[in-house]
């Protein structure tokens, strides 16, 4: 009798164990894709609403657009590494400034993708993690069954995947904006670069 | 005269050897420096030896390629006195439109660096350009 409630007992701590890990292991499965993933889906959720799509209601859908994509983009860490060695250089207040407007500038450039683009079918491909690192991997299909490759990479952060780069066929965004970011500041200044993101703004 | 042969041989000999050890960028005993590696999806034709710039500079040349994981790791070996903060970027360029692959190294803004034997996390895989244009062509028509 003993040795039979040994054994149920050994049993139950098992199939605990197992239990619990299972939870974990699913909890680690999938987890910047399937953040990516909700988040995709509450923007084309927005995009395909019917009561959105009116002229008058642009203004509302892009604002939705926006909370949705604010939740997944670190825009300071993104605004950091483009601005990258010069950033440490920069005040508090100067660095604050900065977020906005880069937010701002890429918030210009991207909607009217995003809000024009007819996006037919997405693939996510897969995911890798390294530490609080993660790349998700997608593929979007355009109305043609073109496939265009999305990178996104991503951050680890109380438990939040934050997305802090991303690249569409190859060509990373950080890249691309450190690059002519170093080249104005080489060229001009700092302040001259805070010029002509500011003249962007005001012109749309 | 037999000697004189014998010792023009020899440096002829000679010679050949350091011809090829330069010209084959190879590294008798180690090569100064230290050596960091990064991923790429697709190595577009780099090869052992091609070179490594920041700015336009050559600061190390590529040690090692191999296959891991499906992607390739490629070795680089820098000099000592170039660091390499942890957000820099590695990408893979092409020197004119049909030139001679390289790596180029976008520094970056973190405190901290890649440390000997460390890991470049961000990559840029060569851009394809023949598949990019198709891609436009065909989207227009």
């Amino acid at each position: 009798m003993g040795r039979n409630m040994i054994w149920i007992g050994l049993f139950r701590l098992t199939s605990c164990l197992l239990f619990a890990l299972g939870i974990v292991t699913n909890c680690l499965a999938g987890e910047p894709l399937e953040q990516i993933k909700q988040n995709t889906d509450k923007v084309l959720a927005i995009l395909a609403e019917p009561a959105l799509k009116a002229p008058d209601k642009v203004r509302e859908r892009r604002e939705l657009i926006l909370k949705a994509v604010d939740k997944r983009f670190d825009w300071e860490e993104m605004a950091r590494r483009c601005l990258a060695r010069f950033w440490p250089q920069r005040t508090p207040e100067e660095k604050k400034e900065f977020v906005k407007l880069f937010k701002d500038l890429l918030q210009r450039v991207y909607m009217d993708k995003v809000e024009g683009y007819s996006w037919n079918k997405i693939h996510y491909e897969g995911e890798t993690i390294d530490g609080d690192y993660g790349v998700v991997k997608v593929k979007i299909f355009t109305a043609k069954e073109q496939a265009i490759h999305v990178e996104y990479r991503l951050l680890k952060k109380k438990d939040h995947w934050w997305v802090y780069d991303f690249s569409v066929e190859g060509i990373s965004l950080t890249n691309n904006y450190r690059t002519q970011f170093n080249e104005i500041i080489v060229k001009s200044s700092y302040q001259e670069l805070v010029k002509k993101l500011k003249a962007k703004s005001a012109q749309h | 005269m037999e000697f004189a042969v014998g010792l023009f041989v020899l440096v002829g000999i000679i010679c050949l050897g350091y011809l090829s050890i330069k010209l084959g960028r190879m590294e008798i005993v180690g090569g100064k420096g230290y050596e960091v590696y990064a991923l790429f999806s697709n190595t577009g034709g780099i090869k052992t030896g091609s070179s490594i710039v920041l700015a336009g500079v050559e600061v190390g040349r590529v040690k090692h390629i191999s296959l891991e994981n499906y992607q390739a790791k490629i070795v680089f070996s820098l000099q000592p006195d170039v660091k390499i903060q942890e957000d820099a970027i590695a990408s893979i360029k092409t020197k004119g439109l049909v030139g001679e692959k390289y790596i180029e190294i976008t520094p970056g803004g973190s405190e901290k660096f890649v440390p000997p034997g460390g890991k470049i996390r961000e990559t840029q895989p060569p851009v394809d350009l023949e598949e990019l244009i198709s891609k436009i062509l065909f989207e227009k028509i």
